[in-house]
């Protein structure tokens, strides 16, 4: 379970998962309340903007409002996974459909270079180390290694192939281990 | 030969997956033993992150915009065939009546101007169902305002479809097309309000 799990467990309870699944609106209600924080602290870290993350948490919500009859698991253990699983999926989409200007293209080495001058001794912090990585190194990285999605989901979530989805993983640590220096 | 590991070998050590060669190099060089800490660390301050809390509460949104899909579903699935029965059997009841030894006791043509208009008027309505469909309006994120003109105006012809079948079982042409014509109208609204929204989101 990851951290940002933690409670969601206590608020819902079988019987409020089982109301949800009818579409009784005050029932989906509580599961949006549940895990608006959830959806919204992923959709952020994989988003680009505030504006988009929001726009994920509305859309995952929607699709949990339309698909939650057919939802299959029994308890909030299950229904975490699959509210997770949606808002991967549609912040991954929000990724793909937006095509953000990558930030891997951007003459980032140099840049930063000059700003880490060991003489300046400044480094980024991992927030911000974050949000330079391009959409996709970024996303892979939080998926894998904060979510705990391996590479054969990643690779079906986003729609591509294992070794990308590694590869991808990889290039972050790799800048990540660059930009943030020894630790 | 390599000196060091890269860091996919690093990562594939870290994940159980690693070659031959990783593993045993990794037992013999600090500097690689550094490095693969390092991602240990680099996980573990990732996961210790802070999580974020949405800055607006979306759920009277999503709550309006779910009424208004389950509402849309409804008039674009539910009503159409008893909106049609209705109107099949005005228009019978109206040819009928104007037939020999019917109410009006005279003759008339078989589909009177009454008649045609009355169709005409469904076959708009159900153009403009077939132009909302276009536009996918359930796949499509509204703001409140949005979702609030169109669940008004999905709440109106809610209200019209209620009329035309209960008016239509009545048999009253003239009532039914009146209430087809304001039918056609707050349709044509309602595309109005989902083509206006695709433009300015750039959809």
């Amino acid at each position: 379970m990851t951290r940002a799990t933690v409670g969601v467990i206590g608020v819902l309870d079988d019987i409020a998962v089982e109301q949800a699944k009818t579409g009784d609106l005050t029932a989906l209600e509580r599961v949006y309340r549940a895990y608006d924080g959830m959806v919204y602290s992923l959709a952020r870290r994989i988003c680009r903007t505030e504006e988009d993350a929001e726009d994920v948490l509305q859309e995952t919500f929607l699709e949990v409002c339309r698909s939650i009859r057919r939802f299959r698991g029994a308890g909030p253990g299950s229904l975490t996974a699959w509210v997770k699983r949606i808002a991967a999926s549609k912040a991954l989409m929000r990724v793909r459909r937006q095509k953000y200007r990558d930030a891997d293209d951007l003459p980032e080495d140099g840049a930063l270079a000059g700003q880490r001058a060991p003489d300046v001794g400044l480094q980024l912090d991992l927030e911000a180390a974050l949000l330079r990585l391009s959409e996709t190194s970024r996303a892979v990285v939080w998926l894998h290694d904060v979510e705990g999605y391996t590479h054969e989901d990643i690779a079906e979530m986003m729609d591509r192939t294992v070794s990308f989805s590694k590869s991808q993983l990889a290039r972050a640590h790799q800048r990540l281990r660059t930009w943030l220096g020894g630790e | 030969m390599r000196k060091h590991c890269t860091m996919t070998e690093l990562l594939a050590v870290r994940d159980g997956e690693a070659s031959v060669w990783a593993r045993e190099h990794l037992t013999d060089c600090p500097h690689c033993q550094q490095e693969l800490e390092l991602v240990h660390q680099r996980a573990a301050r990732l996961r210790a992150l802070p999580g974020r809390r949405p800055p607006r509460d979306r759920w009277a949104e999503v709550r309006a915009q779910a009424q208004r899909e389950r509402r849309g579903e409804s008039i674009r699935r539910g009503t159409w065939g008893a909106l049609a029965l209705a109107a099949g059997l005005a228009l019978m009841v109206g040819i009928r009546s104007a037939m020999p030894g019917g109410t009006d006791g005279a003759l008339a043509p078989v589909a009177s101007a009454g008649d045609v208009q009355l169709a005409s008027l469904m076959d708009e309505s159900r153009e403009l169902e077939a132009a909302l469909r276009s536009y996918g309006p359930d796949g499509r994120v509204l703001n409140a305002r949005a979702a609030g003109i169109i669940a008004d105006l999905e709440d109106r012809i809610a209200l019209v479809d209620a009329g035309i079948v209960q008016i239509g079982r009545r048999g009253s042409r003239d009532d039914l097309t009146d209430l087809w014509r304001s039918r056609v109208q707050l349709m044509d609204a309602l595309v109005n309000a989902h083509v206006t929204r695709a433009s300015y989101v750039g959809f």
